[in-house]
């Protein structure tokens, strides 16, 4: 018989894969703004970002109560105690979309840079990041979670390239300083969002098999 | 501080009749550390507690096979004084149980019955033993009034003093504050946590909270066997086996 504990846990976790979901679709809309220059997309993303807010409050509220009322032991209260960082990391996925859509109204009333390759290979390195550390933590599959983790090298390597083209186009474009910086922090912005990826993977591990593997450590 | 163990099971199976209640039990018990026996009603662990002892010799028809150790010496050895080893490893029970008498000749009692005559020392022990159980400063200008008057957390603070009075070296406790209230309980927790520094403690609980808070090792039980022993910090986060998952998260049966 499930008890009263286990479906207010289900419900909790019903709300980060809501949470989640919300925060993926930030994400990959804020990327879709920026290649399309799109700043009706962008103000959606920076509209939507008030309910993942919101989210972030009632998964805190949630977590907070079941620790207080139930007393939660092993898997139950590693679950909890990873889901609200978890819920920090998918907050601040959501606060990047809402830079970059900031970024986006910029460019988007400006005359477009030359079209660089990397800059989309980075924006979907780590959407795929992002979007495989969501599934870890649906499926609570710690295999996912470790192969999120080993994804993030190739994003800073590609994050670092598109900073090295931008550096080398504002040399010789000086009227394109504003707007390589912009798209700088857009790069940036995508880079962090792998990150917040492989702290979330890292929570799934925790979660799975009660390893802290945060820098490098596995106790 | 290296740790050494006081007492071990080896191999214990208990019976009671033809039922076994204990299948090969081994478990060591850690000197000045507090262990928590856990697991559903039936699991054996009270058995077990009460194999520490021998206070199931009492049961006719039980039956013990494998060992117990106290540094080292089978408890069980024909040779070995079942009065002793029970001075050695005191009891402290479910309810309270004071005698009818004052609250002095409660704590006194064992002293008494194991030949004592020496007022002064008697009465150095009561104090001292009052004073351990955390109980002298509320009951020491009425050690003639009867035990009886005493609140239920009260006499089982007293039942603890009496159990300390013979200087045990282990003392087990058989779900020590099931009968109490939270205030009660948590004086009884903080006392286990001082005691732990003179005597090595076993006790029962089904309280997996109280487990938690109180112990520094805790060993599962599940019908009649040891499923897992383990630090209480990594038994109550990241068991290793599922039955101990399944029942600390809720989820049994």
């Amino acid at each position: 018989m499930e008890s009263h504990f286990h479906r207010e846990l289900d419900k909790l976790k019903m709300t980060l894969i809501q949470m989640a979901a919300l925060s993926e679709r930030a994400m990959v809309t804020a990327c879709q703004a920026f290649f399309a220059r799109d700043v009706d997309l962008a103000e959606e993303v920076i509209q939507n970002d008030r309910e993942i807010n919101l989210l972030e409050v009632e998964i805190d509220k949630q977590s907070l109560k079941l620790l207080a009322l139930d007393q939660p032991m092993a898997r139950d209260l590693r679950f909890i105690v990873a889901g609200l960082r978890i819920a920090v990391d998918l907050e601040r996925v959501a606060d990047q979309a809402v830079n970059i859509s900031q970024r986006v109204r910029f460019l988007g009333s400006r005359p477009p840079l030359p079209r660089d390759p990397v800059m989309e290979q980075l924006s979907e390195a780590s959407l795929d990041m992002l979007k495989l550390a969501i599934s870890a933590f649906v499926n609570q599959d710690a295999n996912q979670a470790m192969d999120v983790c080993t994804m993030d090298d190739k994003v800073d390597e590609l994050n670092v390239m598109v900073l090295k083209n931008l550096i080398d186009y504002m040399m010789n474009e000086v009227p394109a300083v504003e707007r390589s910086v912009q798209t700088i922090i857009v790069a940036r912005c995508m880079e962090r969002t792998a990150d917040h990826a492989t702290n979330i993977a890292e929570s799934v591990t925790f979660i799975v098999r009660g390893l802290n593997i945060k820098h490098h450590s596995s106790t | 501080m290296t740790a050494s163990v006081k007492m071990t099971a080896r191999n214990l199976d208990f019976y009671y009749g033809d039922f076994k209640a204990l299948q090969d039990i081994s478990l060591d018990v850690v000197e000045n550390q507090v262990t928590a026996l856990i697991g559903p009603s039936g699991c054996g662990k009270s058995t077990f507690l009460r194999c520490l002892n021998r206070m199931n010799d009492l049961i006719p028809t039980s039956r013990v096979v494998g060992d117990v150790l106290l540094d080292n010496r089978n408890i069980y050895d024909p040779s070995e004084d079942v009065v002793s080893i029970r001075r050695r490893v005191g009891m402290v029970f479910q309810k309270p149980n004071p005698f009818p008498k004052t609250i002095f000749e409660n704590v006194a009692y064992g002293l008494r019955i194991n030949g004592s005559r020496d007022k002064g020392f008697i009465a150095e022990t009561v104090e001292r033993s009052l004073k351990q159980a955390a109980l002298w400063d509320e009951v020491k200008d009425r050690l003639d009034a009867t035990a009886l008057g005493l609140s239920g957390g009260q006499q089982q603070r007293l039942c603890i003093a009496r159990a300390l009075a013979v200087q045990p070296e282990v003392v087990l406790m058989d779900e020590p504050a099931s009968a109490l209230d939270p205030i009660a309980t948590q004086k009884i927790e903080e006392l286990i946590h001082l005691l732990k520094k003179s005597y090595t403690i076993v006790i029962v609980t089904h309280n997996m909270q109280q487990a938690a808070r109180v112990s520094d090792v805790t060993a599962f039980f599940y019908m009649g066997k040891l499923v897992e022993v383990d630090s209480t910090e990594t038994l109550f986060t990241r068991p290793q086996n599922q039955q101990t998952e399944d029942y600390i998260t809720g989820r049994f049966g």
